[in-house]
């Protein structure tokens, strides 16, 4: 079954990762032409007009847009984070509910598989693309950060995996929901609404202390962007809530989908 | 004789709609089981229920004498189904779809594969999303039979088959009836019914009617009566049943008396000509759909 679910969602995977790839080569392919031109010096001070907020929501307050690195730190971080949760979203939403949606699973129902089986295969499954649509864009980054100029190694290497933590938890809270209807349809535009009120959220708990609470309410405060930026280190606290929120979203799913009329 | 199916007080609640009342019925080894009804009837339902796939307000159902829950996988393993509408992954040819199934049983099905997707041939090669309806049907056949089930359930297995095909059907359900397999057949197609199967459950707005045997059912005091006479308005009075009208002078009806009593009733009038027919299976289970 893991190799069926893993062929079947391979077409999606391959298209999300050459298109977001696509993008990443664009800015490695523009990003010399700029910095070598004679107005490049006058970005870091464009940027100084901005209001801080929006250069906090952009962390270009602690990152300088002078180089291919200092725009992954800043804009490329969150392009990052909305990319790769957004396919979680839609992957999480879809790969146990597909089945209903497609009518398959009268079929699949009638073999001799149990229903947590089927959810541990499809979660597998969708653990390995997000992991591997993480690391193929990492790679692609290294090599695209190694021809543009020097970087910080340890922090890109946080910083290409802080998106994962986010991602996996937006997956599993995709997959719970799914588990209440029997139409995909409903759940895409969910999982994409999970993924940018995060988004907002964040951004906004970032930029005025009043709304920080906001943080608390998306899923993007788990990626810790900023930490990584600023002490080259991961949050110990930010990998066990998100094992936490993981566990406890597939349980919930587990229990929910074991009660579910399918049909 | 050994029951190989048991369901026992089935009641299906879809929200406050009733879809089955206290459904209680068993399925003998090596039997034919037909279970008709119209569209809407429950049948459906009831075959969802016992496969798990909607929960049952109420009731239990037993095979081979264990309660089937949707994770006994050893008695799933031991069941081929076949839904009304067959729907598979279209992405897969017919092969991939074949070696799937297979590799979710731990006995080899090869053989029985390779009889099966010959007689009813099946082009291995083809990608499911080309294959028309009626070969997706066969290829839903061939998926609920090829790991040999002791229990087949089928449920509506001949709609969109061509007649040859048909024929083919039933003889593979002859075939497997001689091995020992016991078979659930639900269908709204009455001549099946006297077909293939030994015994019939008819259900109606959800309630099971009737189990009996076929032969019991063809052998009801059942016959179509024509009468022709100047008299007839007074026979309809005294026979005080519902009939047709054909003219002025003939009547039609289903008559439920014995011959005697029908001839004793009819020797007091005028009759110029009187017909007495056996009943059809068709007649016979409309008359209890009335």
């Amino acid at each position: 079954m893991f190799k069926r679910e893993y062929k079947f969602n391979l077409k999606s995977f391959l298209i999300w990762t050459i298109i977001t790839l696509s993008i990443f080569l664009l800015v490695y392919l523009m990003y010399p032409a700029i910095m070598s031109s004679e107005n490049a010096k006058m970005i870091d001070e464009l940027v100084k007009v901005f209001p801080k907020e929006v250069l906090v929501a952009f962390n270009m307050d602690i990152a300088s847009m002078d180089s291919a690195f200092g725009w992954l730190k800043s804009e490329g971080s969150v392009f990052l984070l909305l990319i790769i949760s957004s396919y979680a979203g839609m992957l999480g939403s879809s790969i146990l509910l597909k089945e209903e949606n497609d009518k398959t699973i009268e079929y699949l129902n009638s073999l001799p598989i149990k229903r947590t089986t089927i959810i541990l295969n499809k979660v597998l499954v969708g653990i390995i693309n997000i992991t591997a649509l993480t690391l193929l864009i990492g790679i692609f980054n290294y090599i695209g950060l190694t021809i543009s100029g020097e970087f910080n190694t340890k922090q890109f290497i946080l910083l290409s995996l802080t998106p994962l933590f986010s991602a996996l938890v937006t997956f599993f809270i995709c997959l719970f929901i799914s588990t209440f209807t029997h139409k995909t349809k409903k759940t895409l535009g969910i999982s994409l609404g999970i993924v940018l009120v995060s988004y907002m959220l964040n951004t906004f708990s970032a930029m005025a202390k009043e709304v920080e609470f906001l943080k608390y309410f998306s899923v993007f405060t788990l990626a810790d962007i900023r930490n990584v930026i600023m002490n080259s280190s991961i949050n110990l606290t930010v990998i066990l809530i998100t094992i936490i929120l993981s566990i406890s979203f597939l349980s919930l799913t587990i229990i929910n989908y074991n009660k579910k009329e399918l049909v | 004789m050994k029951n190989i199916l048991e369901i026992k007080n089935l009641t299906k609640y879809y929200g406050k709609t009733l879809a089955v009342k206290d459904l209680s019925l068993e399925l003998h080894a090596g039997e034919i089981f037909g279970f008709i009804g119209p569209n809407g009837a429950g049948k459906s339902t009831t075959i969802r229920s016992i496969m798990n796939l909607i929960n049952k307000t109420k009731g239990e159902v037993y095979f081979l004498g264990e309660t089937l829950t949707k994770d006994n996988l050893t008695l799933k393993e031991q069941i081929g189904y076949l839904p009304s509408e067959v729907f598979l992954y279209e992405d897969l040819t017919v092969k991939e779809m074949l070696d799937y199934h297979e590799s979710f049983y731990k006995k080899n099905l090869s053989k029985r594969r390779k009889e099966l997707v010959k007689k009813l041939k099946l082009d291995e090669s083809k990608k499911i999303e080309d294959l028309s309806l009626g070969n997706q049907k066969k290829l839903g056949i061939v998926l609920a039979f090829m790991h040999e089930p002791k229990l087949l359930i089928l449920d509506e297995p001949t709609s969109g088959l061509d007649p040859i095909m048909q024929q083919v059907f039933y003889d593979l359900l002859q075939e497997e009836k001689e091995k020992g397999t016991t078979i659930f057949y639900s269908t709204h197609i009455l001549s099946e019914i006297s077909k293939i199967c030994d015994r019939v459950g008819i259900i109606k707005e959800g309630n099971l009617l009737k189990v009996e045997s076929i032969k019991e059912l063809q052998s009801k005091n059942l016959t179509n009566v024509t009468i022709i006479s100047s008299e007839i308005e007074k026979i309809i009075k005294e026979l005080k049943v519902e009939v047709e009208t054909l003219d002025e002078k003939t009547i039609k009806f289903k008559n439920t008396l014995n011959s005697n009593a029908l001839i004793k009733i009819l020797s007091k009038y005028e009759i110029e000509k009187l017909l007495i027919e056996e009943p059809t299976l068709e007649d016979i289970f409309l008359h209890y759909y009335k």
